[in-house]
């Protein structure tokens, strides 16, 4: 179960990835990327998954003296949290960027933004 | 070495007989010279007349301060030359003022004649003049390295630079003369003499059967007469650098005066049998030439 | 103390408070971010001063009320505090550059600008992976942002090509965090390391990643065309920012996570590092647009920095000396020349050539490039010589090869844009600049200033801005604004004064070189009475080359030497630069120099075996294997400097061009540096072998090639200056010569060479610039008979030439009868022939110099000028004085040399009793030799005069012309191609070879880097994928190794 979902996560990397460098249009390269971070997001909460253990939430069913044994790693959890708000934000970026180039270029085709080179 | 004031009147006697010798031997060398041509020569006296003539000539004129210093810097030059090396091996009177210097100077001092006359043709403005210096210079470096080379052999054979020392190690017998000690050096050293005697084939600095041309191309009067002094004093000068280094100087003035004679004769007959070298020709020769030879000399010893 | 953390949060906080003010107040909002920026320097600034003086311990601080690995904890070491306080105050420089921008965005822009400087610093302080990558996004959300500043249209397309890039890079770090997670349980660096995570099963990898994340933000070469066009096209104080600071920033998380990876990694960050700062220099040479040659020198420097972290064990102690010196020297100089061009109107190179009548600016980038260069007395050149001396410790002797290479070609563009912005593009009045702006800049530069001096304090060395000669001579910067006479009597003043003082410690030798120093600058200082005006920058350069050269003399370590040998070849070329047409030859100086310099460094680090202070005496002890090495790299060091053949190249122009009175500076004293070295060389390691070849054997062949091929191309010169220079050229070439024949006289020889060059080539150019200056032209054929007009010329000229050229009774003489007595024992025979050659040569060059300028005809424009300026006949004519002095007693300079040399050799001085000089071979009386000449002379000229004395003065073409009438004195003079005979038999020796290889060598490196650069196409996802590819290289050559 662990290895399918960071198999999968693993895959969505490479799908990502692929589409962001393949595509030439902007909008379907942001895409590409969020399925990528959605890949890593995958991969970060499948690293901190283990078998047979419950949320980590320590309320009655899951007492204090217990946790260490019967929840699974917290940590990973709270970074994709985190790792989910910072993708988003850089997202939002790229949307504004892309909708400037747009506003300048009438285009959204990277291969038309190659005036600075060498 | 304290100098006594009797050297002086010594060294005028030298120069007097050089002086008196050296216009005759001119004369003689270039009847020479015509009679090897079938031509029938100048007078042996009349190099006396014309320097007497052009010493007597009252029509002057200058073309300023340089041109005017330029025949006594020439003079100089001989005169000094002349000076500073002693001309009579082992005769105290005949020593002149080498107290002064040693070969070096003697090699140097050469140039200083030769650059006063060239400043002073300079300032006349005639470009014949200038060609003149400017072909005499260009060959004057290549035709001066056989004859250093071979100098740096001889110091280095005999240990000193001193010329009386170089003349005394030579004494004894003929076969003590570096011409059969180091006879490599003292043939690259001869073909530098021809280079230096403007007789041919390296006239083609004052080019004298032509168009007047070189250095006293505009001097005239006493000018000319300061220059023909110097042409009699300046080749004997240095043939007698050569015959102390090469041929075991001269003991006594017989000696000397055969032995110059010889040695001028050697140029004039190079002379009336090889036609003119162009200066880069000359250059090229000294060089293919007379470089190996003396390198070869340098290395006999 | 306040706690470090408030330099996060008060930049968070200001930040949001931004977020509340009114949309309208904006120029409150610039205020408040003003504020926040300069309290956070200020935190930063106490930290660094504590630990400065304090004795303050590092620090760790920690968050949410929980040690590590629980929580995330700060650390704070000097270090730390040091880059901080680099990143704020770069960002509050640049936040008040940005004024304007800034208030026009709005206070938007103003909290992104505080979110970037605190995301720099966080990444600089935090010790948690995790919270690494957080900061790292953060910077480059809010870099993403500050590029849109721009207006420059192009920067959007540069910003979206970063953020593609940045996507990339973020999958690859978010991966090696959570794996390097899941191999040691921790996000803590501290416990990771401790618990070697990286060499548990994925960890390696996931390490990897981690490190190349962090290393692409230091935007290595070839995953970095982001970087550079972002540096074209973003606002100039943004990318001050982004370099100065993002760098930084990059460069120490590459630092901090380094540690976690055991010792596989160091080495290929080095190789990284080592690779960008090559490739970008190179690529950096053809570079024409400002901004992005800027990008492409900061990539470069950074990559030094990404290289010295890599060698970190090898630098061992001094790591943070030399990283964090060539860091801040990187980050100070950098963001300056980023605000610099902000004031620049035009991206062209020349542009800059607005600078070029603002002093203060002027100033600040010639402050930049010498900080960049790492010129001394900036941190760069302690860092420099203590990362060389790392290095050579451990033998690391190609990398001391890259880092040399890298850092000359850098200098070559840098000096190049330097020289163009001061000579080139149009000459415009002065543009009136923003002094907000001004003041930026000038903070920077003055900055740069005060880490000299710090890292001066740190070196261990003596600090250079102690030193009273750099002193004085930075003092002339202050009294630039004085008149020019007021500098030229306080600089004549000062040089004696300097000499009275140092007078008695001086042993012979050096009195002989700091005679001609301070007393012969001070001589050919009184020329420069002639300049009306100020004469802007002309006292500093010239005081600065001179203090090089006082300096020099004394030195007694290898680090003194070569820091006054880099002050001298400083000064010397901003006075080369001066010149009318110099500047092309300047820049040939000033890359022939840094790279002789370069070889000065490497072989004086060779000869210590890496210990950074080390006495010059100890170069006679030097281990016999490495010997010969040193001894090559150290004689090509100082042959460069007296332009020995094949490395002459520069010198012809640079002298020619320089102005009137600086090309007998340039020639008759700085040459002697390299004698000066040649001397110290030869005295120290004497004779060495090197696979059986006697090198000074080889010294001897290079002294008589350069005295013969220096005289024969001065022969065919028809500009006259050039003509003194090449004979420069030969001149050396017997000094060298002298030097190498190792025997007693050879070196007295040298020493004469010394003192006549000085003096006669000193005359010599002076007189030719005052004709220059007079006629209008350095070209002979175009002058003549100005004997009349110019007669106290002629005269220096006279003398000049016939000490040159070696007849008695002058000076001259006495060199070469030395000569010949110092051949009398020289072991090798051949060279001496050579020399015998080109002996004879010099009087072609010296009669043409005399002829074609003052006798023949005169022209008619030339008719009505007059004798050259007073102020530059009065040095000549005590020159004139000097040298019939000099030749009359030549006892009184050199019997105490002769004496001092005996200590080195056994036999052979000479000696000196009464008139009469005599060695073992000849004896010479030069007192007899003037009188004798000088009464013949009187004799003859008194019997020409009372022959002669009513001479007729005629007409100028009043000659006898064979049949002809001479036409126009253009046609009459005999001047053009005047050895045209000799060109016909020499000619074949005067082919350019020199100049073709070296012409090659630089059309081979422009040709690499225009080749290469196209590397970087302009398309986003090219560069994503040099991203990605570069990551698996990097990963297939570690793996292989």
């Amino acid at each position: 179960m662990v290895h399918i979902a960071m198999l999968t996560g693993f895959v969505l990397i490479a799908i990502g990835i692929y589409g962001a460098l393949t595509n030439r249009n902007i909008l379907r390269m942001i895409v590409a990327f969020t399925v990528a971070n959605t890949g890593v997001n995958i991969v970060l909460v499948s690293v901190g998954y283990m078998m047979g253990r419950t949320a980590p939430i320590l309320d009655a069913a899951v007492p204090v003296a217990e946790a260490a044994n019967r929840i699974i790693d917290p940590v990973p959890q709270a970074l994709v949290l985190t790792a989910i708000v910072i993708g988003l934000g850089v997202t939002a970026l790229m949307l504004a960027y892309a909708y400037r180039l747009y506003d300048c270029r009438g285009s959204l085709d990277i291969s038309r933004f190659r005036d600075l080179k060498w | 070495m304290d100098f006594e004031w009797i050297r002086i009147p010594h060294a005028l006697l030298t120069l007097l007989i050089v002086f008196l010798y050296g216009l005759l031997l001119g004369a003689v060398i270039q009847k020479i010279g015509a009679r090897a041509g079938r031509r029938h020569g100048i007078p042996f006296y009349q190099n006396y007349i014309d320097l007497i003539k052009n010493y007597a000539l009252r029509t002057t004129i200058t073309h300023g301060f340089m041109f005017y210093l330029g025949p006594v810097f020439r003079l100089t030059g001989g005169v000094g030359l002349l000076l500073f090396v002693p001309t009579i091996y082992g005769v105290a009177m005949h020593e002149n003022f080498s107290f002064a210097g040693d070969l070096i100077l003697a090699l140097y001092f050469v140039f200083f004649g030769s650059l006063g006359m060239a400043l002073g043709a300079g300032e006349s403005g005639h470009p014949y003049a200038a060609i003149g210096v400017s072909r005499g210079l260009s060959q004057v470096t290549a035709a001066e390295l056989p004859f250093a080379i071979a100098v740096f052999a001889v110091a280095l054979q005999y240990q000193t630079l001193s010329v009386t020392d170089i003349v005394a190690a030579q004494q004894g017998s003929v076969f003590n003369w570096t011409v059969f000690t180091n006879p490599l050096a003292v043939t690259a050293a001869m073909m530098s003499f021809l280079g230096s005697m403007m007789r041919p084939p390296f006239d083609v600095v004052l080019a004298p059967q032509e168009i007047p041309i070189g250095p006293p191309t505009e001097y005239h009067s006493a000018y000319l007469a300061l220059m023909q002094s110097n042409r009699a004093i300046f080749p004997i000068a240095k043939m007698v650098i050569y015959m102390n280094l090469f041929f075991g100087g001269a003991a006594n003035w017989p000696v000397f005066f055969l032995k110059v004679f010889l040695l001028y004769l050697f140029a004039a007959f190079v002379g009336v049998v090889f036609p003119r070298f162009r200066v880069e020709q000359s250059v090229r020769w000294f060089l293919v030439w007379g470089v190996p030879v003396a390198v070869a000399g340098l290395f006999w010893v | 103390m306040v706690s470090a953390i408030h330099i996060l949060s008060t930049g968070l906080g200001a930040a949001f408070l931004l977020g509340l003010l009114p949309e309208a107040w904006r120029g409150r909002a610039h205020l408040v971010t003003l504020a926040a920026l300069a309290l956070m320097s200020a935190i930063a600034l106490s930290w660094v001063l504590a630990f400065a003086f304090d004795g303050q311990q590092m620090v760790d601080v920690f968050t949410a009320g929980v040690s590590p690995p629980f929580a995330i904890n700060l650390r704070l070491g000097m270090a730390e505090a040091a880059l901080s306080l680099t990143v704020c105050l770069s960002g509050l420089l640049s936040a008040l550059y940005l004024k304007t921008s800034l208030i026009t965005q709005g206070r938007r822009a103003m909290a992104v600008l505080l979110i970037a400087v605190m995301a720099f610093c966080g990444i600089i302080l935090t010790r948690d992976i995790f919270n690494l990558f957080v900061f790292v996004e953060l910077s480059v959300v809010s870099v993403g942002g500050l590029v849109l500043l721009s207006d420059d249209n192009r920067a959007l397309g540069a910003g979206f090509k970063y953020l593609i890039v940045s996507q990339v890079v973020s999958i690859l770090m978010l991966l090696g965090v959570i794996f390097l997670y899941h191999a040691g349980g921790t996000l803590n660096i501290d416990t990771l390391t401790a618990a070697n995570a990286a060499g548990i099963g994925t960890g390696g990898l996931a390490f990897f990643l981690l490190l190349m994340a962090v290393v692409a933000e230091a935007k290595p070469v070839p995953a970095n065309g982001w970087a550079l066009d972002i540096y074209q096209a973003a606002h100039p104080a943004f990318s001050a920012l982004f370099s100065a600071a993002a760098g930084t920033a990059a460069l120490f998380a590459v630092d901090k996570v380094l540690v976690m990876g055991g010792p596989t990694w160091p080495p290929v960050v080095a190789g990284i590092g080592l690779f960008s700062f090559v490739a970008a220099n190179v690529l950096g040479l053809s570079q024409t647009h400002d901004r992005r040659l800027l990008g492409y020198s900061s990539i470069a420097q950074i990559g030094l920095v990404l290289g010295v972290v890599g060698l970190k064990d090898v630098v061992g102690e001094h790591y943070l000396f030399i990283a964090g010196g060539i860091l801040v020297a990187h980050a100070v100089a950098k963001a300056g020349m980023f605000w610099l061009s902000g004031l620049v109107a035009e991206r062209k190179l020349s542009a800059w050539a607005v600078l070029r009548k603002n002093p203060i600016l002027l100033f600040a980038f010639a402050t930049f490039v010498a900080l960049l260069v790492g010129l001394p007395p900036f941190p760069g050149f302690y860092a420099k010589w203590e990362l060389i001396h790392a290095l050579m410790a451990q033998d690391r002797v190609v990398l001391v090869a890259l880092i040399l290479l890298g850092a000359l070609l850098e200098a070559t563009y840098l000096m190049r844009w330097f020289g163009y912005a001061l000579k080139r593009g149009a000459d415009l009045e002065s543009v009136q600049f923003e002094v907000r702006k001004v003041a930026v800049v000038l903070t920077a530069a003055l900055g740069g200033w005060g880490l000299g001096y710090v890292w001066g304090e740190l070196s261990g060395h003596a600090n250079l801005l102690h030193s009273m000669a750099l002193l004085f001579a930075l003092g002339f910067v202050v009294l630039d604004g004085l008149p020019a006479w007021v500098k030229n009597t306080v600089a004549i003043a000062g040089m004696s004064a300097f000499f009275y003082v140092s007078y008695p410690g001086y042993d012979p030798l050096q009195l002989i070189f700091a005679s001609i120093i301070l007393l012969g600058g001070a001589a050919i200082f009184v020329a420069g009475y002639h300049e009306r005006g100020r004469r802007l920058g002309f006292y500093p350069s010239a005081m600065l080359m001179y203090a090089g050269l006082a300096m020099l003399i004394v030195a007694d370590t290898t680090f003194q030497f070569f820091a006054a040998w880099e002050v001298l070849t400083v000064g010397s070329y901003f006075l080369i630069l001066r010149g009318k047409e110099s500047e092309p030859h300047a820049l040939s100086y000033i890359v022939f120099s840094l790279g002789g310099a370069f070889a000065l460094m490497a072989g004086f680090a060779l000869a210590s075996g890496g210990v950074s202070e080390f006495a010059i005496q100890g170069l006679s002890d030097v281990a016999a294997e490495a010997a010969p090495w040193v001894f090559v790299l150290l004689a090509v060091g100082f042959m460069t400097k007296t332009a020995a053949i094949g490395l002459h190249i520069w010198l012809p122009g640079a002298h020619a061009e320089a102005e009137t009175d600086v090309s007998p500076m340039v020639s008759g004293i700085l040459l002697k540096a390299g004698l000066f070295g040649l001397f110290t060389l030869l005295m120290t390691m004497g004779k060495t072998q090197m696979y059986g070849v006697e090198l000074t054997h080889v010294l001897m062949w290079i002294g008589a090639i350069s005295a013969l091929l220096g005289n024969l191309m001065a022969v065919f010169q028809e500009d006259a200056k050039r003509l003194l220079a090449y004979s420069s050229i030969g001149q050396m070439g017997y000094a060298l010569f002298g030097l190498a024949m190792m025997n007693h006289l050879g070196w007295l020889m040298a020493l004469m060479f010394v003192i006549n060059h000085y003096v006669y080539k000193s005359m010599l150019f002076l007189s030719v610039g005052g004709v220059a200056k007079r006629t209008g032209t350095k070209l002979m054929y175009r002058m003549g008979g100005l004997i009349t007009l110019m007669p106290l010329s002629f005269v220096a000229v006279l003398i000049g030439i016939i000490a040159m050229s070696g007849v008695p009774p002058l000076s001259g003489f006495g060199g070469r009868w030395i000569f010949y007595n110092a051949i009398m024992t020289a072991e090798y025979k051949l060279p001496i022939l050579i020399i015998f050659l080109s002996g004879p040569i010099a009087f072609l060059y010296l009669f043409r110099l005399i002829h074609t300028i003052f006798l023949g005809q005169l022209k008619d424009e030339h008719r009505r000028i007059t004798e050259a300026p007073f102020w530059i006949v009065v040095p000549q004519m005590l020159f004139v004085a000097f040298l019939l002095g000099f030749a009359v007693v030549p006892g009184l300079a050199l019997r105490h040399v002769d004496a001092y040399i005996a200590q080195f050799f056994v036999g052979g001085g000479l000696s000196w009793d009464g008139l009469t000089i005599t060695s073992p071979f000849g004896y010479w009386s030069p007192v007899s030799i003037m009188i004798v000449t000088g009464a013949i002379f009187a004799v003859l000229l008194a019997w020409l005069v009372f022959l002669n004395h009513k001479a007729q003065k005629v007409k100028q073409f009043n000659i006898v012309f064979a049949a002809e009438r001479p036409h126009r004195p253009e046609t009459t003079h005999f001047a053009w191609n005047f050895y045209a005979p000799y060109r016909k038999a020499f000619g074949f020796l005067l082919k350019p070879y020199a100049t073709w290889f070296w012409d090659g060598v630089a059309g081979a490196f422009h040709g690499v880097a225009e080749t290469a650069r196209r590397f970087y196409t302009g398309d986003g996802q090219v560069y994503a994928f040099h991203m990605l590819g570069f990551v698996l290289v990097v990963y297939l050559i570690a793996m292989g190794m």
